[in-house]
């Protein structure tokens, strides 16, 4: 099957600093990728790229080519907005925002101009049920999101990026600050939305990494040490680097 | 060593509880004399009561020399040939006045022809101010001769009413309520939209180069200058502009608005701008990411999380509005009125008490009344302010 995202020789520079090198990837559809590397390697940078979000940051440089279903979605011609509606993202820590929980489902349907009240609802009832939230909130809709738990938040927070129907969801460490029953949850939605989705995931747990993925890319220094089968890559990597590293000597 | 360490931390302490103290006093005493000073003359007439008042000078048609039966009181002067009862009194301002007291409903006071036109009848009502009352062939009645004697003189069989003046109680600062009302709408009506787009516009549009660094500067610089140099603004750009395209022909209170919106600015750029500065990235980038575009994700994510810092900096305008003195002289007038009409001059409540303070002798327990009443307007907007920012919070919606 052709790849959803083809990244061919993307080198990224902030200001002078290079944080990604030559990388060049090809992300599978409905399936499960793993960004994996110790802090500061450019997993976040790259996952940033798929999205343009890195568009935000002053000073930011990017030569090479990232190709969405074929077309140069690097390319300053692109339609960002529309590209965004594509690739949905889901932040580190959970960001709700302060409104109710029907509305933070609603905002991106809202902002491309849905107004019908019961198109709304109908996208927030699916929403929430895809990311396995809608029994634990059906009943308290509109009451504020922040009052969630943190595990509860993420979840809304996936379901706020599915309202918008994405192909690919980009989670940037999604339970770094969730404790390991919100953690097992999500993980669970994941397996679950991958039949849908195209998730890349970024991760510094090398056993969620495992657990969930189908495919693993190694990153170090901006560089992608190497790329392959989850399985393979846990099982027999063939760079020391990611031997290393995945048995827990550095990072 | 030790020992030296601690000794000054003892001190360090000890200055700290000093400092704190003598804040404190300091504010707690000018509550305090406020309050003393100012408490005896509070009252919901000087609240709804005019400034100037209305004075009449009427003839008494018919003499009577029937006796009345009154019952005065020990600090009451009754008048038996006329009906009539008078204390000795102040007016809402302080000044010590004659106050009718009682008007018997057959007196022949209840009965005066208004000199001006000759056959208007007007009657005098109790609590209305005898100020002067004028005899055939006897010297007339002054105020300042106290009611005691005003009274032993119209007891006096032999004396004949010429001409008798009184009026309707002044000193209410009725119209300088209306006036600070009038400038507190109309100022944040312009200055809120005008101070919280700049806001937007520095924090979160504003690239970030020379120019606009420059504007910012020189915006938190004008925080700093003296309000009287805006009221040289005000009568130098905004009186002439409100005489040519408003009614007005000298200064008036929409020019003291525009003076005091543009005093304002800063202020509410500033706060806006801080309110704006810890809505979390995290929501612009949520919202970005979500295919929201800038000014969807600036007024739909980011403004509404700055309500509170807005309604704060709400507040703090509505205290320099109620607090600005010197600009308003020269763009509003220090011109006390009881018809407030926006296009003439007026006179706020910080004015009024300048005015009252400026006046010869100086009249310190109507200012502390003014102050009272200004610290209450204070206070009130604070706990209104406090509440709907902590029912937002609670909320969630903040």
């Amino acid at each position: 099957m052709e790849p959803i995202i083809k990244v061919e020789n993307l080198d990224l520079y902030y200001d002078k600093f290079q944080a990604l090198k030559k990388i060049s990837l090809e992300i599978p559809q409905n399936k499960v990728t793993a960004l994996i590397g110790p802090s500061g390697c450019g997993k976040s940078t790259f996952l940033r790229c798929l999205n343009r979000m890195n568009d935000l940051i002053e000073g930011m440089r990017m030569d090479g080519t990232i190709l969405f279903h074929g077309e140069h979605s690097e390319s300053s011609a692109y339609d960002v907005i529309g590209l965004r509606k594509k690739v949905g993202m889901v932040f580190q820590r959970p960001n709700p925002f302060p409104m109710s929980i029907f509305d933070n489902v609603a905002f991106g349907p809202r902002q491309q101009g849905e107004k019908n009240k019961q198109v709304l609802k109908e996208i927030m009832e699916k929403s929430l049920k895809q990311a396995a939230l809608w029994d634990e909130v059906s009943d308290r809709l509109s009451e504020s999101a922040t009052k969630l738990s943190g595990g509860q938040q993420q979840r809304l927070c996936i379901a706020r990026a599915i309202a918008m129907e994405p192909e690919v969801i980009l989670m940037d460490e999604p339970t770094s600050a969730l404790d390991p029953l919100a953690t097992q949850r999500i993980e669970d939605l994941i397996e679950e939305l991958k039949k849908n989705y195209t998730i890349i995931i970024v991760t510094h747990s090398m056993q969620q990494a495992a657990r969930i993925s189908d495919k693993t890319a190694f990153f170090l220094m901006g560089e992608v040490i190497e790329y392959g089968n989850t399985a393979d890559i846990f099982a027999n990597p063939n760079d020391k680097r990611t031997e290393d590293y995945i048995t827990g000597r550095f990072g | 060593m030790r020992n030296k360490t601690r000794l000054s931390d003892i001190l360090l302490n000890g200055f700290v509880y000093l400092a704190t103290s003598l804040s404190v006093l300091a504010l707690g005493l000018i509550f305090f004399y406020v309050f003393t000073e100012g408490k005896d003359l509070l009252s919901l007439d000087l609240i709804r009561g005019n400034y100037h008042s209305r004075n009449y000078v009427a003839t008494l048609p018919q003499s009577s020399n029937d006796s009345f039966n009154l019952q005065p009181t020990e600090q009451t002067f009754a008048i038996e040939r006329f009906g009539l009862i008078l204390e000795q009194s102040e007016n809402l301002a302080g000044d010590s006045v004659i106050r009718v007291v009682y008007v018997a409903e057959d007196s022949p006071f209840s009965q005066l022809v208004l000199q001006e036109t000759g056959n208007e009848v007007v009657s005098l009502k109790e609590g209305m101010i005898m100020m002067r009352i004028a005899y055939e062939n006897h010297p007339t009645s002054l105020t300042s001769r106290g009611a005691a004697a005003m009274a032993a003189d119209l007891n006096d069989p032999d004396r004949v009413v010429r001409e008798v003046m009184f009026a309707q109680v002044g000193g209410g600062i009725r119209g300088s309520i209306i006036t600070t009302v009038y400038l507190i709408g109309l100022t944040l009506m312009m200055a809120l939209p005008l101070g919280v787009l700049s806001a937007i516009f520095f924090n979160e549009f504003a690239p970030r180069n020379m120019i606009t660094k420059t504007m910012r500067t020189f915006t938190e610089t004008l925080t700093g200058v003296p309000s009287i140099i805006f009221g040289l603004l005000g009568i130098t750009v905004f009186v002439p502009l409100t005489i040519r395209i408003t009614p007005a022909s000298g200064s008036n209170l929409i020019a003291g608005a525009m003076t005091l919106a543009v005093i304002l600015l800063p202020t509410i750029i500033r706060t806006t701008e801080e309110a704006l500065k810890v809505v979390p990235a995290d929501h612009r980038f949520a919202s970005l990411a979500l295919g929201a575009n800038k000014t969807q994700t600036v007024f739909k994510v980011v403004l509404p999380q700055a309500i509170p810092g807005i309604l704060t900096a709400t507040f703090l305008g509505i205290g320099r509005i109620i607090g600005e003195s010197a600009a308003l002289i020269f763009v509003l007038g220090a011109a006390i009125k009881d018809s407030v009409n926006i296009y003439q001059p007026s006179t706020s409540l910080a004015v009024h008490i300048w005015a009252m303070m400026t006046d010869e002798p100086a009249n310190v327990a109507l200012s502390s009344t003014i102050a009272i009443i200004i610290l209450m307007i204070v206070l009130v907007m604070n706990l209104s302010i406090k509440g709907v920012v902590s029912l937002m919070i609670k909320k969630g919606r903040a």
